[in-house]
């Protein structure tokens, strides 16, 4: 790395630095704590995005010059500096808006318009990453608006320092071939795509306390920084090996799955790593576009593409993206997909858009938009059982869960005697199913009730703690969940007798294997009968028959003494209580079986 | 590449490569449901990804190689054709867009790899029927640049394809079921060599159809013996049976002698040196798949094996490693260039090694009892640690292919 890349990469943090802390946080802080809010907030706000844009496209009819962006960094560190102590006079708060926007609208064109005459694809990877790393530091991060303002006068302060002479240059810089062009409008769609979905999202993280505590609290700043970092690196290198298309839709799908999983308690520790690292993709991206991606010949050109990408994506994005998350309180699903289709378009597929290929995706989706309209108004006049099934079908269950018990002694065993294959064949669709991630269900009806499958489908881990299955709660909703839980009960009740018969026949074999019983008991019978085993567990009262006591009795179910009483214990751990809430536990082993069975019946004993 | 041109046997592979990055990445989301169950949100569970998954790599990844080799053989790239030839392409891909929209919002058949119901359904017949019009032009416009049994293949050939929509729409209907091992509840040894049979022909079709120098083996054994496997697929299939009657057994051991036949076939032909990757990776995946899909039906192993992750592994082995690679490798004949680096390629290999060893190991645990169900064994959070960093990996490269 050269000297005058190294001046390069350090005027990148700076006004990077500059923009996070100060314009982006502790300018919006002081403003509020001088007592502009609501309407004058919005105000002040629109006169920094106008006078930036202003700004902007001035410096571009200018032309890109070191003295502009020397003066402009210096005018930016000053309205940092003096900025606290305006907020006595909070009647010309518009004056440091008007200056900061004007700043920043010079800074970034002539920054962005003359990068490449200083340094490579690397070299801008890394200042943006440094800027946001740095930025994200737990000593600039938390500090309170005043400090703010003091460090971005500082980094502004730097960045003029780090301004390389006039005519310095690191070789015949425009002769260097970048990897392909982003025409203008492609630039506009996809980075202003971006930078809504960004600062909507960013919104609701900073303006949600849980959410922020889990993505962008005090233990995760340091991770946040190296996270940019790396971000920052990987583009820069991206760049440099590729064009920035696919840089565009990285960026994208990561934003998008953060956007995603933020919305689930589970998933925000995984959107808390790619939120920042689609951040830093696309925003070394927004820097480069204009000297390396345009396809201009001169840095004045790229000035002009710097003014409308700045203008467009940077500050109209951004302003929308707020104003959008603002309104709505979250980033709307179908505003993701839609994101993803304009950096989709962005990244070349536009190219495609010729009349042949849209009739011919006409004539493919328009029947499936009929057929979609036709079936809704058809009329629907099946059973609940039936309506069940298709239920299950429309789910995907059959992706988890078998219905077929084969032949051989593993299966019958635990899920009862095999049935004829002509039955089972009779399905339209046939539901065999090939994998079993839960239990086989040919004979569920018999092993479980109404009661226990509502509560299964709407919080599985309640009832099997390591259960991978999904809650389908939103199914209660409507008809669905009910018609779905009859069809599932309506399963086996062809050869209740005979199955049920089989069982009573049932003991479980000797084992030398040695199992937990008290283990087992806090984990899958706990929940209903209590920890103290009295039935007093926290599903009990959603329950139909209260759960029995297994401490006291009655044992209405298992009564007796000795052997006898002992075998019917294991059975009906083993098989539930066909008519009660009591599941079968039939994926048990026999050593389980024997364990708790002994366990309960010391409990009798005692 | 992947770049839109004018070419459509390029544009084909392009969308191959894109189906094949979108359906590895939704492979990726599913392999992360599994491991972490919060994942799934709202209406889009495991169980409406899944067929995404399946089918957009069934009919997306591994379908468009081959249209790209019809458009090849019938000479859709010519002029006046080729423009409705790559227009045929985006019909194909936006039938898919329909149905992974369709199977997610659950419109469903209910059928595995044959989901395809109503509007979805429709949307894909019409692209097919697109797609077979565009060939039958460029038929009628080449016919007369070639000889005359050629011209009389590509007829028989077209012939058969226009039936293609018609067999989609009868095997995806929800009344039909193909034979079923009933000790299994799952294909039996003649439907497993039956569908075999086909990807045979096509790899002993390859180097003689694309012409490549050099000759496969001589002599009229190797046809006869692909006739009496033919012969003994209608015999056995009508016959049925389990995995434990000899008659099965006999249908899953024919496959063994094309572990040999089909390497030696190919090594007479003068193979260009930029297929020398994906030719030796799919010999090496032929001969594991053949060997390993024989071994797991032997009695006692399948009954072990059957509904794990077993098959999930032996169906990863089959669609990541074999035809993965046979689609790699019929795209490098016909663009004339290598898919991947030396790396990219190795380290495709090697994740999908690692994860078919993981679901093989993690179904041969699970099939001998069901008790993982109700606890979470620290062997099942490693399978899918496994699972999850080679999908990751497979993903990636699967992305670097595609944009590169």
């Amino acid at each position: 790395m050269t000297m005058l890349s190294m001046r390069a990469v350090l005027l990148i943090v700076g006004v990077y630095g500059y923009f996070l802390i100060f314009a982006q946080f502790a300018f919006v802080e002081l403003m509020r704590s001088a007592g502009v809010s609501g309407t004058k907030e919005k105000v002040t706000l629109g006169i920094m995005a106008l006078s930036g844009i202003a700004a902007g496209f001035l410096a571009a009819k200018r032309g890109p010059s070191v003295r502009s962006l020397r003066i402009a960094l210096i005018a930016a560190a000053m309205v940092a500096a003096s900025s606290p102590f305006a907020r006595s006079v909070p009647e010309i708060f518009w004056i440091p808006a008007l200056v900061t926007g004007g700043a920043l609208g010079m800074i970034t064109v002539n920054l962005a318009a003359m990068l490449r005459r200083w340094c490579g694809l690397m070299s801008v990877g890394l200042g943006v990453g440094l800027g946001y790393a740095i930025c994200n530091l737990p000593p600039v991060f938390m500090s309170s608006a005043v400090h703010q303002s003091f460090f971005a006068a500082g980094f502004a302060m730097i960045a003029c320092l780090a301004v390389p002479r006039d005519g310095e240059s690191a070789a015949d810089e425009w002769s260097v071939p970048s990897h392909g062009t982003l025409p203008l409008i492609a630039a506009l769609l996809g980075l202003t795509a971006l930078v809504w979905l960004d600062s909507a999202a960013f919104f609701i993280i900073q303006h949600t306390h849980d959410l922020k505590e889990s993505t962008w609290g005090e233990a995760m700043l340091w991770r946040n920084a190296a996270v940019h970092l790396g971000g920052g690196l990987l583009a820069g290198w991206w760049m440099k090996k590729t064009s920035g298309r696919g840089l565009m839709l990285g960026a994208w799908a990561l934003l998008a799955l953060a956007a995603f999983l933020v919305n689930s308690p589970d998933g925000r520790s995984a959107a808390g790593w790619l939120y920042p690292f689609g951040v830093s993709l696309y925003s070394t991206m927004l820097v480069a576009v204009p000297g390396w991606f345009s396809g201009v010949k001169d840095a004045r050109a790229a000035a002009w593409r710097a003014a409308w990408i700045f203008s467009v994506a940077g500050w109209f994005g951004s302003a929308n993206g707020i104003a959008m998350a603002g309104e709505l309180q979250r980033v709307p699903f179908m505003f993701i997909v839609i994101a993803g289709i304009c950096v989709w378009l962005a990244t070349g597929f536009y190219k495609v858009l010729r009349w042949r290929n849209c009739f011919m995706v006409a004539l493919v989706v328009l029947p499936a938009l009929i057929a979609g309209r036709a079936k809704t108004a058809a009329p629907i006049t099946p059973t609940t059982i039936e309506r069940g099934r298709a239920v299950y079908v429309a789910e995907g269950c059959i992706h988890c869960h078998s219905q077929y018990v084969r032949p051989i002694a593993l299966d019958e065993a635990t899920w009862g005697s095999a049935g004829k294959l002509q039955q089972v064949l009779a399905g339209k669709p046939v539901l065999i199913g090939n994998r079993r991630q839960g239990p086989d269900l040919q004979h569920v009806g018999l092993r479980r009730s109404e009661a226990w499958l509502k509560i299964h489908f709407i919080e599985p881990r309640t009832l099997v703690p390591a259960s991978v299955m999904p809650s389908y709660a939103h199914l209660f909703n409507d008809q669905r969940g009910d018609d779905l839980v009859t069809y599932l009960k309506s399963l086996g009740a062809e050869r209740a007798f005979e199955i049920i018969g089989e069982r009573e026949k049932w003991q479980p074999a000797p084992s030398a294997k040695k199992a937990d019983a008290k283990h087992l008991f806090a984990n899958h019978c706990a929940v209903c009968h209590g920890c103290d085993a009295r039935g007093g567990g926290k599903l009990a009262s959603r329950l139909i028959r209260p759960p029995t006591n297994l401490a006291d009795g009655p044992y209405l179910w298992t009564a007796g003494e000795g052997k006898d009483a002992w075998q019917r214990v294991a059975r009906t751990i083993k098989f539930g209580l066909p008519g009660t809430d009591m599941p079968g536990h039939e994926v048990f082993d026999d050593a389980m079986i024997r364990a708790l069975t002994d366990e309960l019946m010391s409990w009798r004993e005692k | 590449m992947s770049k839109c041109g004018d070419d459509p046997v390029r544009d084909a592979c392009g969308h191959a490569l894109a189906w094949l990055a979108v359906a590895n990445g939704v492979g990726l989301w599913l392999a992360l449901m599994l491991w972490f169950p919060a994942l799934n949100h709202s209406e889009w569970t495991y169980g409406r990804w899944v067929p995404v998954h399946l089918n957009l790599q069934l009919y997306g990844w591994t379908s468009l190689p081959l249209i790209a080799w019809l458009f090849r053989l019938y000479k859709a790239d010519a002029e006046s054709i080729r423009p409705w030839a790559s227009a045929a392409l985006w019909a194909w891909s936006a039938a898919l867009v329909v149905g992974a929209a369709s199977w997610l919002s659950g419109m469903t058949s209910g059928k595995i790899f044959l989901d395809w119901t109503g509007g979805a359904l429709a949307s894909f017949l019409i692209a097919q029927v697109i797609l077979w019009v565009v060939l039958v032009a460029a038929w009628k416009r080449n016919q007369s640049t070639w000889d005359g049994k050629w011209r009389i293949g590509l007829l028989v050939a077209l012939m058969s394809l226009g039936m293609v929509p018609v067999s989609l729409w009868f095997a995806s209907s929800p009344a039909v079921y193909p034979p079923v091992d009933r000790s299994t509840g799952g294909p039996t040894g003649a439907s497993l060599l039956g569908s075999s049979l086909i990807v045979v022909g096509l790899m002993l079709a390859m180097p003689r159809v694309a012409r490549l120098a050099g000759h496969g083996i001589k002599g009229s054994w190797l046809w006869i013996y692909f006739g009496i496997s033919w012969l003994a697929f209608f015999i056995f299939e009508h016959i049925g049976g389990t995995h434990r009657d000899v008659c099965q057994l006999i249908s899953m051991a024919m496959l063994l002698p094309w572990v040999w036949i089909i390497p030696r076939d190919w090594s007479g032909y003068d193979w260009p040196a930029s297929s020398k990757s994906w030719r030796h990776a799919m010999i090496a995946w032929w001969g594991l798949l053949v060997l390993s899909g024989w071994l797991m039906y032997q009695p006692g192993v399948l009954d072990r094996v059957k509904f794990t992750q077993a098959l999930v592994g032996h169906s990863h082995l089959a669609m990541a490693g074999f035809t993965s690679s046979f689609c790699m490798l019929l795209m490098g004949l016909l663009t004339g260039s290598c898919v991947g680096s030396k790396w990219s390629v190795l380290l495709w290999n090697m994740a999908v090694l690692g994860m078919v060893i993981a679901l093989k190991i993690s179904g041969w645990i699970e099939g001998g009892g069901w008790s993982w169900m109700l606890e979470t064994p620290l062997w099942r959070e490693i399978g899918w640690g496994i699972r999850a960093g080679c999908g990751l990996a497979m993903w990636l490269i699967s992305v670097k292919w595609w944009l590169g």
